[in-house]
C-alpha cells in the first residue's frame, strides 16, 4: 500500500500552484498598495477601512448576504422533495442523469436562455398573452436574479441529499414501523435527521456560489443588482484596482469560512451521525 | 480532516475571482506555407480582436490568398486585453479604442508602422483619419468607428421630443422602468457630461461630483436597466423604449426593428474609433503589416462592416454601403456624425477612471 502513497504528489504539486499560489498572492495584494507591481510593495490596512467605512458597500455585501441565503432556502424547499421522490422511486439513475445533464452545457449560455424566456415578447409572456395575460415584467426584477441562481445551483443541492437519502440503510424504517411509527414521524425523526449531512453540503455547494455569482445577476438583474462578485469583477477588470479587489475576495472568503463553520456546529448537533462524515 | 480539506477549497473557490478569458482557435487551412514563412519569417498570425467583430469569411479568405494561418482570440473588453498584454501574451494584431491605443503609445507598448507597407492606407475615409490619439496614423489603423446615440421607440417616443430633450429625457420620469443605460462609467458618465454641458474629459472635481449626481438622480427616480450587449437583442425585440447604444449596434437595432429610431443628441457624443495596431512584442510584424493592409481593402472592410454594422474605415465601402442601393441606406444609425463642434475623443487619463468606476459602482450599488 505504501508504494501507492506517492501517487498522491501530483495532486499536492497542482494543488500548491493552483490553489496556493493564487491564495498567497491575494493574500499579498490585499495588504499592499498599488495593485500591479509586486516588486516593491508597502503594507497597509486601507482597503479593508475602505470597505468598511463606505455605507455603499456595506450595502451590496447586505445584499449579496441576502440573495444567497434566498436562493439557499428555495434550493432546500424545491430540492429535497426532488432528491426524495428521485430516492423512492425506480428509475433512479434516470433521474440523477436528468438532474445532471444541464450542468454539462455551459452556465453563461444557459443564463443567457433565460433572457430569451423572460423577456416581455419571450416565451413565457408570448404564452401568457395567448390566454389573454401580461405581458408581465420578469426579465430585470429580483425575481429574474433569484430564479436564475435556483436554476443554476439546484442540482449540487438536489444530488447532495439524494446521496445522503440513498444511503440510509432500509432497516431504520423496518425499526420505526415495527414501534409504531407512522409515515410522517418515520420522515420527520428517521429520514429528515439522517439526510441532515446531505443537506449542509448542500448548502456548502450552493450559498458559496451564490454569495459570489455575478454575471447571473448581470445577465437577469440588468445591472441593478449589483452584488459583491460584480464590486470585485469591477474592481480586478475595469477599475484595475487590484488591492482592493483583493481585499473584497479575502473579507468574503473570511465570511463563507465563518458560516460554513457554523453550518457544521448546526450539523453537529442536530444529525446523530454528524462530525465523522 | 474532510471537512478542514473542504473549508479551504470552499475559501479557494470563493477567492479565485481573477480575470477570465476565452479563446478560439480559428481553423487552419492546409495550404502549403512553405512560401509564407519564406516571405515573412513565420506562417501564423495571432490576432485580438472585440468578440463578434469580424466579417464570416475575412480570415478565412486572408488564410488561403497569403497561404497561412491565423490564430484568433477574442476580449470583451479594451482593459481584459490590456491585462494580458501586460501580462506578457504576444499577438501580432490588436484592435483596442482611441483610449486605450493613447496608452499603449504612452507606454511604448506599439510599434511604428512601416507605412510603405500598407499602401491601402489612403483607402481610410477624412472622418477618422489622423485624430488627436494618434495625429498621422504611424501607430494604429481605424478598424471601425462611430458615436454613441439614443436609440428609440419611435412608436413611444416623439421623434421631435427626443432630438429636443437629448440626453435629459432619460430623466424624464413619463418613461420610468423603460430605459436602458450602457454600463460602463466611460459612456455612463460621457452622457452625463454632455447632458450638463460639460467635455467628458472632465477633470474638474465639481463638474465630476455633478455628473455623478446627474446618473444617480436617473438611478433614483428611473429604475434604469444597466446593460452592454445584452441591449442589442433587447431593443431589437423592443423590449424598452429608450437606450444608450453605439451607433454600430443602433445600425444593427434598426436593421431587425423597423419601429426603433436614432437620435444623435444635440449636446454631443462620444466620437469613438478602434483601430488596428502592432504590439512591440509582435511576434510577425511583417505578416501583422499584410494584415492590416487586407483588411483595408475593399472586399474585407465590406464584409466587416455588412456582418457587424458599424461604419468601416474605408471611404469607398461607407459611402457604397450608405448609398441608395447599399445595405444600410436610410439607417439613419449606420453613419457616424463628422466635425460636430460638440463631439469629442475620449483620452487616456488613468486618474480620472478610476475615480469614475469607484464612482459608477456607487451609482449602480444605491438603491
Amino acid at each position: 500500500m505504501k508504494s501507492f502513497r506517492k501517487l498522491v504528489y501530483p495532486y499536492v504539486i497542482w494543488a500548491v500552484i493552483m490553489i496556493g499560489i493564487p491564495m498567497f498572492m491575494i493574500l499579498l495584494y490585499a495588504f499592499t498598495k498599488d495593485g500591479n507591481s509586486v516588486r516593491n510593495f508597502v503594507f497597509t490596512l486601507d482597503n479593508f477601512k475602505r470597505f468598511f467605512s463606505d455605507k455603499v458597500f456595506i450595502d451590496v455585501l447586505k445584499r449579496s448576504l441576502n440573495i444567497a441565503i434566498l436562493t439557499t432556502v428555495f434550493c432546500i424547499l424545491f430540492g429535497y422533495p426532488a432528491a426524495y421522490a428521485m430516492a423512492k422511486s425506480r428509475f433512479k439513475i434516470q433521474w440523477v442523469l436528468l438532474t445532471t445533464i444541464p450542468t454539462w452545457i455551459n452556465m453563461l449560455v444557459r443564463t443567457y436562455a433565460w433572457r430569451g424566456m423572460l423577456d416581455n415578447k419571450g416565451l413565457i409572456n408570448g404564452f401568457l398573452g395567448m390566454i389573454g395575460i401580461g405581458p408581465i415584467k420578469m426579465l430585470e426584477t429580483t425575481f429574474a436574479v433569484v430564479l436564475g441562481m435556483v436554476y443554476n445551483f439546484i442540482p449540487f443541492m438536489i444530488i447532495q441529499i439524494y446521496n445522503s437519502l440513498e444511503k440510509i440503510d432500509k432497516s431504520y424504517f423496518e425499526a420505526a414501523a415495527d414501534l409504531g411509527a407512522n409515515r410522517f414521524q418515520t420522515f420527520l425523526r428517521v429520514t429528515l435527521p439522517l439526510s441532515v449531512p446531505g443537506i449542509i453540503s448542500g448548502i456548502t455547494l450552493v450559498f458559496l456560489p451564490a454569495v459570489s455569482s455575478f454575471f447571473i445577476p448581470k445577465l437577469l438583474g440588468g445591472g441593478q443588482y449589483v452584488l459583491i462578485g460584480n464590486v470585485i469583477e469591477n474592481q480586478f477588470l475595469t477599475a484595475g484596482d487590484w488591492s482592493f479587489g483583493s481585499a473584497i475576495s479575502l473579507i468574503m472568503a473570511v465570511i463563507i469560512i465563518i458560516s460554513m463553520y457554523i453550518t457544521r456546529q448546526i450539523d453537529q448537533k442536530i444529525s446523530p451521525e454528524g462530525g465523522n462524515s | 480532516m474532510k471537512k478542514l480539506l473542504s473549508l479551504v477549497l470552499a475559501a479557494a473557490m470563493a477567492l479565485s475571482m481573477g480575470a477570465c478569458s476565452s479563446s478560439g482557435g480559428s481553423a487552419a487551412s492546409p495550404a502549403a506555407s512553405g512560401d509564407a514563412v519564406e516571405k515573412y519569417g513565420s506562417d501564423t498570425l495571432k490576432f485580438y480582436n472585440w468578440g463578434e467583430y469580424i466579417g464570416e469569411e475575412v480570415i478565412s479568405n486572408f488564410e488561403q490568398e497569403f497561404g497561412v494561418k491565423v490564430v484568433s482570440e477574442y476580449f470583451d473588453s479594451n482593459e481584459m486585453m490590456y491585462t494580458k498584454l501586460l501580462a506578457g501574451d504576444s499577438y501580432d494584431v490588436l484592435v483596442p479604442s482611441d483610449y486605450m491605443i493613447e496608452r499603449l503609445m504612452k507606454e511604448d507598448r506599439l510599434q511604428k508602422l512601416d507605412k510603405s507597407l500598407i499602401p491601402n492606407l489612403e483607402n481610410l475615409c477624412d472622418g477618422v483619419k489622423n485624430l488627436d490619439y494618434d495625429p498621422d496614423n504611424s501607430y494604429s489603423v481605424p478598424y471601425f468607428w462611430g458615436n454613441v446615440g439614443l436609440v428609440y421607440n419611435k412608436t413611444v417616443v416623439d421623434p421631435a421630443e427626443i432630438e429636443e430633450k437629448g440626453y435629459e429625457i432619460l430623466r424624464d420620469t413619463k418613461y420610468k422602468g423603460r430605459i436602458y443605460i450602457y454600463d460602463s462609467e466611460r459612456d455612463a458618465f460621457m452622457t452625463a457630461f454632455k447632458a450638463l454641458g460639460y467635455s467628458m474629459n472632465a477633470e474638474n472635481e465639481d463638474e465630476i461630483n455633478e455628473a455623478y449626481e446627474w446618473l444617480k438622480s436617473i438611478n433614483d427616480t428611473m429604475e434604469p436597466a444597466y446593460v452592454t450587449d445584452e441591449v442589442i437583442d433587447s431593443m431589437a425585440n423592443g423590449n424598452k423604449d429608450i437606450a444608450v447604444v453605439y451607433s454600430g449596434d443602433a445600425a444593427y437595432i434598426l436593421e431587425e426593428n423597423e419601429d426603433m429610431g436614432f437620435c444623435m443628441p444635440k449636446e454631443g457624443t462620444n466620437l469613438w474609433s478602434d483601430a488596428m495596431v502592432i504590439p512591440a512584442n509582435a511576434q510577425n510584424p511583417k505578416l501583422a503589416h499584410e494584415f492590416i493592409n487586407y483588411i483595408l481593402s475593399y472586399d474585407p472592410s465590406y464584409d466587416n462592416s455588412v456582418t457587424v454594422g458599424y461604419a468601416s474605415s474605408n471611404k469607398d465601402v461607407l459611402a457604397d454601403l450608405s448609398a441608395e442601393d447599399g445595405e444600410f441606406y436610410g439607417n439613419e444609425a449606420y453613419l457616424p456624425r463628422e466635425n460636430y463642434e460638440k463631439d469629442e475623443i475620449f483620452h487616456d487619463n488613468e486618474t480620472l477612471k478610476k475615480k469614475l468606476s469607484e464612482l459608477w459602482i456607487k451609482v449602480k450599488a444605491a438603491k
